[in-house]
């Protein structure tokens, strides 16, 4: 790699039209496992947005004509290849009275910070029940426990009965008339109302930003889980987890292989209909320190690993995030096919992860967040993009990105330097 | 029949360490020997924990072995015949978060080796810290924290603590985004990764062997 001129400026003079080509094609080319021009940058502002623009987190997005500004005025500061704000919107949580989230303003101070509230939103009496027929469950039980303006489905009669044609108008459709059952539904509306508003922003969002020469980012667009961590995150949650994993192995085990099946019917039909080739998979109760290899072998490990190769067999990237620390599981991954998955990871030791799946995935991440935090020197932020550069980024197969997809907190001047030294130590020679 | 009990939570057999429970107090021992045997069984599991032998499911196993254990001798326990603790400790995740998993943890843990335990729950404002440890008089406070926007409480916290006059008090701070930079930061005494590490802090700050 030539280390000796400031790379960052052989951009100037471009057109956006030019640049977005370039970024899209250097992207694109990390994730193939080859070599692009210089390594690819990717920059998860989050909550730093709100931070620049001197606006709270509840501002941030109740005004997404100011967000999008304040996006905007990164991209073009910081000139990374790809680039995203903060999480989604909070309508549609508030619309159907949803207990696993809290939002700034809405459950949290204005200035407070996107948590998920994870519940035992399913009880280990409730296993046969979902094992028997998860999607009755999931609509009778699940949703009216979750959500609480959605009690009134708890009314309906089981799902069933639907398949009963013209005996199901007769015995059960004036149920739903019934008070509860009419604001559920009407609940369910108005989110999917806001969802769709909040999708044709994201649309809009990323038109302004193609048209500034950054490329469109929609990998985090179709989500599906482990299928551990889908019975943890939003149902059993890590307690009821880990006590079904000792108490009652065989009936968790059986609902991963329920959970993955509809996930897969999901992500494939979705992923169709859309043309997006990426599914994100955030992975959480897998990492180190939460359960043994031989647990790991058992109840995690399998069942993902069959996800992903399912989704590659229907031409699908799976772009997984690598939560935690994952250096004593990197060798599972390393059985991944070559060249098909994306791996984003968030404090492993990222130089292991290069010698061990370098050849497997593309990387992605590298700096931590603690780096650019206000006290921090440029030089030791320099030195640190510089060996990561060199080392991770070897023979191509690397994003250089923020190890948390945040920013909140961290010193403006020291991302510059993080960002440019990407772009300065990041070349490849011919 | 302690060592049976032991043994019985050690290796996870929930339902033979209820009933040798219910044994030994149908055979009229002191319920002071039971908790006794939970004890030494969850020095085992620390240490295992500490090791890397065993893991979180079976840290929450033994919490809910120990549960039903001690639902079991409550009713036989005199209340002047509790336990000697080594020294009190205020713990709670620091305001804006509300993440409670880790938090409960090394609360649990902190409790079975020995020491007095006062769980303020998620979102602390640094001034209920500062209440509850005047009112306990805790020597040791332990500061929880998922999120990276945690560090900011966590420094708010330590300095409230100092402002009120508690400068003999020790702080540990925990949670995914620490290291010693943070710590540093914060101002936090010490830190840690996992709840045996502050097991072993509380145990240096209260000068337990």
């Amino acid at each position: 790699m030539d280390t000796t001129k400031s790379q960052f400026e052989v951009d100037v003079g471009k057109t956006p039209e030019q640049l977005l080509i370039e970024r899209q094609q250097r992207v694109s080319d990390a994730i193939q496992l080859k070599q692009p021009d210089r390594i690819p940058l990717m920059m998860g502002m989050g909550y730093k947005l709100a931070e620049m623009g001197g606006i709270t987190k509840q501002e941030l997005y109740e005004n997404p004509q100011k967000a999008q500004e304040l996006l905007e005025k990164a991209a073009l500061r910081y000139k990374p290849d790809l680039i995203f704000g903060h999480w989604h919107t909070p309508k549609p949580s508030i619309a159907v009275g949803d207990r696993m989230t809290k939002w700034p303003g809405y459950g949290l101070a204005p200035n407070g910070s996107f948590q998920f509230n994870e519940q035992e939103f399913m009880k280990a009496e409730d296993y046969d029940e979902f094992l028997e027929d998860p999607a009755d469950w999931a609509i009778r039980v699940y949703t009216p426990r979750a959500f609480q303006n959605c009690q009134g489905l708890a009314l309906l009669p089981p799902l069933g009965m639907w398949a009963f044609g013209y005996y199901n108008i007769l015995l059960n459709y004036q149920l739903l008339t019934l008070p509860p059952v009419v604001s559920a539904f009407e609940a369910l509306y108005k989110a999917a109302q806001y969802q769709s508003e909040w999708l044709n922003q994201a649309l809009e969002s990323a038109k302004r930003l193609a048209a500034l020469g950054f490329p469109p980012f929609t990998m985090l667009s179709i989500l599906v889980e482990a299928p551990f961590d889908f019975m943890s995150d939003t149902l059993r949650g890590m307690r009821g987890i880990f006590l079904d994993m000792m108490r009652i192995p065989e009936k968790l085990l059986a609902a991963e292989e329920k959970v993955k099946r509809f996930q897969l019917k999901y992500a494939i039909s979705t992923s169709k209909a859309t043309g997006i080739p990426f599914v994100f998979i955030p992975l959480h109760r897998g990492s180190d320190g939460f359960m043994s290899l031989e647990q790991f072998e058992r109840f995690y490990w399998p069942q993902l690993k069959d996800m992903m190769l399912q989704l590659i067999e229907a031409g699908i990237t799976p772009w997984v995030y690598y939560e935690g620390v994952w250096d004593q599981r990197l060798k599972y991954l390393a059985e991944l096919p070559k060249g098909k998955s994306i791996g984003s990871f968030q404090d492993s030791n990222i130089f292991k992860v290069k010698e061990v799946v370098g050849q497997t995935m593309c990387i992605i991440g590298g700096m931590p967040l603690t780096y650019l935090k206000p006290g921090r020197s440029p030089s030791e932020v320099r030195e640190l993009t510089h060996r990561l550069c060199e080392e991770v980024g070897k023979g191509g197969g690397f994003v250089m990105a923020n190890n948390v997809m945040e920013l909140e907190g961290c010193d403006e001047n020291l991302i510059q330097v993080w960002t440019d030294a990407t772009r300065e130590f990041g070349v490849y020679s011919a | 029949m302690s060592q049976e009990l032991i043994q019985a939570i050690t290796e996870m057999r929930e339902e033979d360490a209820l009933k040798i429970t219910q044994q030994m107090l149908d055979a009229g021992k002191d319920p002071l020997e039971v908790l006794e045997a939970c004890r030494q069984a969850m020095e085992v599991i620390g240490k295992r924990f500490e090791a890397g032998d065993c893991f979180i499911p079976e840290l929450i196993l033994a919490g809910e072995m120990l549960r039903q254990v001690s639902d079991l001798i409550k009713p036989r326990l005199q209340k002047e015949a509790t336990q000697k603790k080594h020294g009190k400790v205020v713990i709670g995740t620091v305001e804006g978060d509300i993440h409670d998993i880790a938090k409960d943890i090394v609360a649990f843990m902190l409790d079975v080796n020995g020491f007095e335990v006062t769980d303020l729950g998620v979102d602390v404002p640094p001034a209920k810290f500062v209440e509850a440890t005047k009112e306990t008089g805790a020597k040791v406070v332990a500061l929880s924290g998922f999120l990276t926007l945690a560090y900011d409480p966590m420094k708010a916290t330590v300095e409230a603590l100092k402002a009120a006059g508690l400068n003999d008090v020790k702080v540990m701070i925990g949670g995914g985004q620490i290291d010693e930079q943070i710590r540093q930061f914060t101002g936090a005494d010490g830190w840690g990764r996992d709840a045996m590490a502050a097991v072993k802090m509380a145990n240096a700050w209260y000068g337990v062997n």
